[in-house]
């Protein structure tokens, strides 16, 4: 007879009770154990890759040619960065004020509005969003700019800021509504106009939690993969010139998306597509803990909500 | 004063009526541009109406009234007006042309007559409306705030448009194509005809072995979290894994998927629920803790006092207040894992039109693919060029959001339910 039997027939209870607590940690160790799971395998699936072709030869080159096994990421890179910086434009232009309506200006009545539409925006599916900027988006922006193919990087931009508004407006909504009462009504009390007052007290108090919407939304950006992969044409090429917005470009996870339906399991092509994923990762999960970073710090710094 | 306040009003007038003219031959592009001359006419009243009232802005003013013409103030109005000036030459002396095109910097779209001439007058009208409200309001900052306020309106108006105009669309175009058939019978011809009765079915089973996997870890992981873990460290690397987890893109999970499961299981029902499941973990957990933590601590107390265990004191008292937010984090997981296709592109789902199969009739065999709303209306959009089935796609979006956007509703009224009903 061993002791914890022993243990456990005295005190019937609390044997349960052990046993509930160890399926509870098993539970709350999952997502340590499925975090550690996608590194992993997306680095074994992907390392074959780096080492054929050369960790910055692999980053860096000018070319994605995957029928020549010529694997560039610059491409990509370079049209990641082009529609996040478009898109991240349009989406707070239009996030960010929507943000301060929400938690300045609106009455009971349009707030009752707002909100369920607003989460129900978020809750389109991103392939609706595809399917729309398919039928509408490519089209209306190949009559109006007269270009060969509506497909482009702009159109990506366009669908993806549109997409991630009610994300950028939610997180910024609850940071301006975190800031307390007295802060506003003291600037009022000095004379200042209402929006003086969210300029130069609101916003700066909600500084922190603004900054870290932007920055995670950065990251929901560049992992959008549905509406991208319909849109943006997925021909990796370097545009020319660079900033050329209007030509068909290529991003991360349309180029996954795209061509890893066709590609034999366990080809160079396969474990190409594996390391593009895992840049992919890699830069998502720097924004994201960069996120939280910087909301602790602005809020060290300035005693930020 | 009287006077004085007429003219900014009238180029208010004068300048909206050129701001939503433009923006809606902007938008709409219809070809030919017939309000031209009163754009051109429009924006030369705009001009002198606000010179004008510029120039008699402090006659009759007092010392208290009188508007100080600082640089800050002056030149900004100067450059207005000689952009209104620029404008209305370019167009009134024919320099830009019905016929004309322009390229700049290389760029691969061509800027036609019917893009530019819109925009420049936008643009113009929307600098006119802003000298007009600061000379109305004297340049204080009442002004400044009257013109910011009516901006930071309008994207909420845009909001509402965009939603409206998404569910309209979907529905005007996709309502032709529901019909009792199109929902019960599988399609046939590369979706061309027939219905997506087998998409409808294979997302139902994908969804319920999502939540199977999702919702008992992680309702059991923020259970730990929020009232068992005295560890603070383990805490913290479990909230720092959860927050990573929730920002990684739904196409990683697909790799994951593809790489972990698919070696083993192959395209099955069963790696693509275990990969939604898995992907929904981080929105149960989070959901989940927040419900939990807005449980008040002396009700663990009372129910610890009576002399009831840890367990007991969870399974009867806090799990029961706190079942509505956890129940909304269900319902958002469910709407969630049947709206995404990245992850389960690879890892689940053919273009099939047989119906699940099933084991004993009623539990789907695991170990097969299934179709899937999402994969089905991808499909599609591949095929619209190709094949005639833009009617089909239409009905299988509309189908798609509506289930979506309904199984979101019903969280949301939860939800507000809840808050309105429970106070402790």
């Amino acid at each position: 007879m061993d002791p914890p039997a022993e243990r456990g027939a005295r005190r019937p209870l609390r044997s349960g009770d052990i046993f509930v607590e160890a399926l509870l940690f098993f539970a709350a160790i999952t997502s340590i154990l499925v975090m550690v799971l996608i590194f992993y395998f997306l680095t074994y699936e992907s390392v074959l890759a780096f080492r054929d072709v050369g960790i910055l030869d692999m980053i860096l080159g000018q070319k994605w040619h995957p029928a020549g096994e010529i694997f560039g990421m610059a491409p990509i890179i370079v049209g990641s960065i082009l529609i996040t910086f478009i898109a991240l434009f349009i989406n707070i232009l239009v996030g960010l004020p929507l943000a301060i309506y929400l938690s300045e200006l609106a009455g009971p009545w349009s707030r009752e509005l707002l909100k369920p539409a607003i989460e129900l925006l978020a809750g389109v599916p991103s392939i609706v969003y595809g399917f729309l900027g398919v039928l509408v988006l490519v089209v209306y922006l190949e009559r109006s700019f007269d270009m060969l193919t509506g497909r482009s990087i702009l159109a990506g931009a366009v669908l993806l800021g549109i997409m991630f508004i009610p994300a950028l407006t939610t997180i910024c909504e609850d940071a301006l509504r975190a800031v307390p009462k007295e802060f506003k009504e003291g600037s009022l009390a000095l004379g200042a106009t209402h929006w003086q007052t969210v300029r130069r007290v609101t916003l700066p108090a909600a500084s922190s939690g603004i900054i870290a919407a932007v920055i995670l939304n950065v990251g929901r950006i560049i992992g959008e993969t549905m509406a991208a992969l319909l849109v943006v044409g997925n021909v990796a090429r370097l545009p020319s010139p660079v900033f050329d917005a209007f030509d068909q470009g290529a991003i991360f996870t349309s180029v996954i998306a795209g061509e890893m339906g066709e590609v034999a399991h366990g080809s160079m092509h396969y474990h190409a597509l594996f390391a593009v994923g895992f840049v992919l990762l890699v830069i998502v999960t720097v924004l994201n803990i960069s996120a939280d970073l910087v909301r602790a710090a602005i809020q060290k710094k300035f005693g930020g909500y | 004063m009287k006077k004085i306040r007429l003219a900014p009003l009238a180029s208010i007038v004068v300048a909206l009526f050129l701001l939503i003219s433009s923006l809606y031959y902007l938008i709409i592009q219809p070809g030919e541009l017939p309000l031209v001359p009163f754009w051109v006419g429009g924006l030369l009243v705009c001009a002198v109406l606000i010179s004008f009232s510029a120039l008699v802005l402090n006659r009759g003013a007092d010392d208290r009234t009188r508007v100080v013409w600082t640089w800050g103030r002056f030149l900004p109005l100067a450059g207005d007006l000689v952009y209104f000036l620029a404008v209305f030459l370019l167009i009134f002396l024919g320099l830009i042309r019905p016929d004309q095109e322009f390229e700049f910097l290389g760029l691969s779209a061509i800027f036609t007559y019917n893009l530019v001439l819109p925009f420049l007058v936008l643009s113009a009208s929307f600098f006119a409306i802003k000298d007009s409200i600061n000379i109305l309001y004297g340049y204080s900052t009442r002004g400044r705030e009257v013109l910011v306020f009516s901006m930071v309106r309008l994207s909420a108006v845009f909001t509402l448009l965009l939603l409206g105009g998404i569910i309209s669309v979907i529905l005007f175009r996709g309502i032709g194509a529901i019909s009792w058939e199109f929902l019960t019978q599988p399609h046939f011809r590369l979706g061309q005809q027939g219905g997506i009765s087998t998409c409808i079915e294979g997302t139902f089973w994908l969804v319920m072995g999502a939540m199977l996997i999702s919702a008992p870890l992680g309702i059991g992981a923020a259970i730990y979290l929020n009232e068992y873990s005295k560890h603070s460290g383990l805490k913290r690397i479990v909230t720092i894994a959860v927050g990573c987890l929730n920002g990684v893109p739904s196409v990683v999970y697909g790799l994951f998927g593809l790489a972990l499961l698919v070696a083993t299981f192959g395209l099955s029902l069963l790696a693509g629920s275990v990969i939604l499941g898995l992907m929904n973990l981080p929105t149960i957990i989070l959901t989940s803790q927040e419900a939990l933590k807005s449980v008040p601590n002396s009700l663990r107390e009372g129910s610890v006092a009576l002399g009831a265990t840890k367990w007991q004191t969870i399974k009867q008292v806090v799990i029961p207040s706190a079942l509505p937010g956890v129940l909304t984090g269900l319902i958002i997981g469910v709407a969630r894992a049947a709206g995404e296709t990245a992850p389960i592109m690879w890892t689940a789902v053919t273009f099939s039109a047989t119906p699940v199969h099933m084991v004993y009739g009623i539990v789907p065999d695991v170990f097969q693919p299934v179709n899937n709303l999402c994969y089905h209306l991808l499909n599609l959009i591949y095929f619209l060029g190709a094949w005639d089935v833009e009617q089909n796609a239409w009905g299988t979006a509309l189908v798609l959001l509506a289930l979506v956007l309904s199984i979101n509703m019903v969280a949301i009224i939860v939800r507000n339910h809840y808050r309105k009903k429970i106070s402790w």
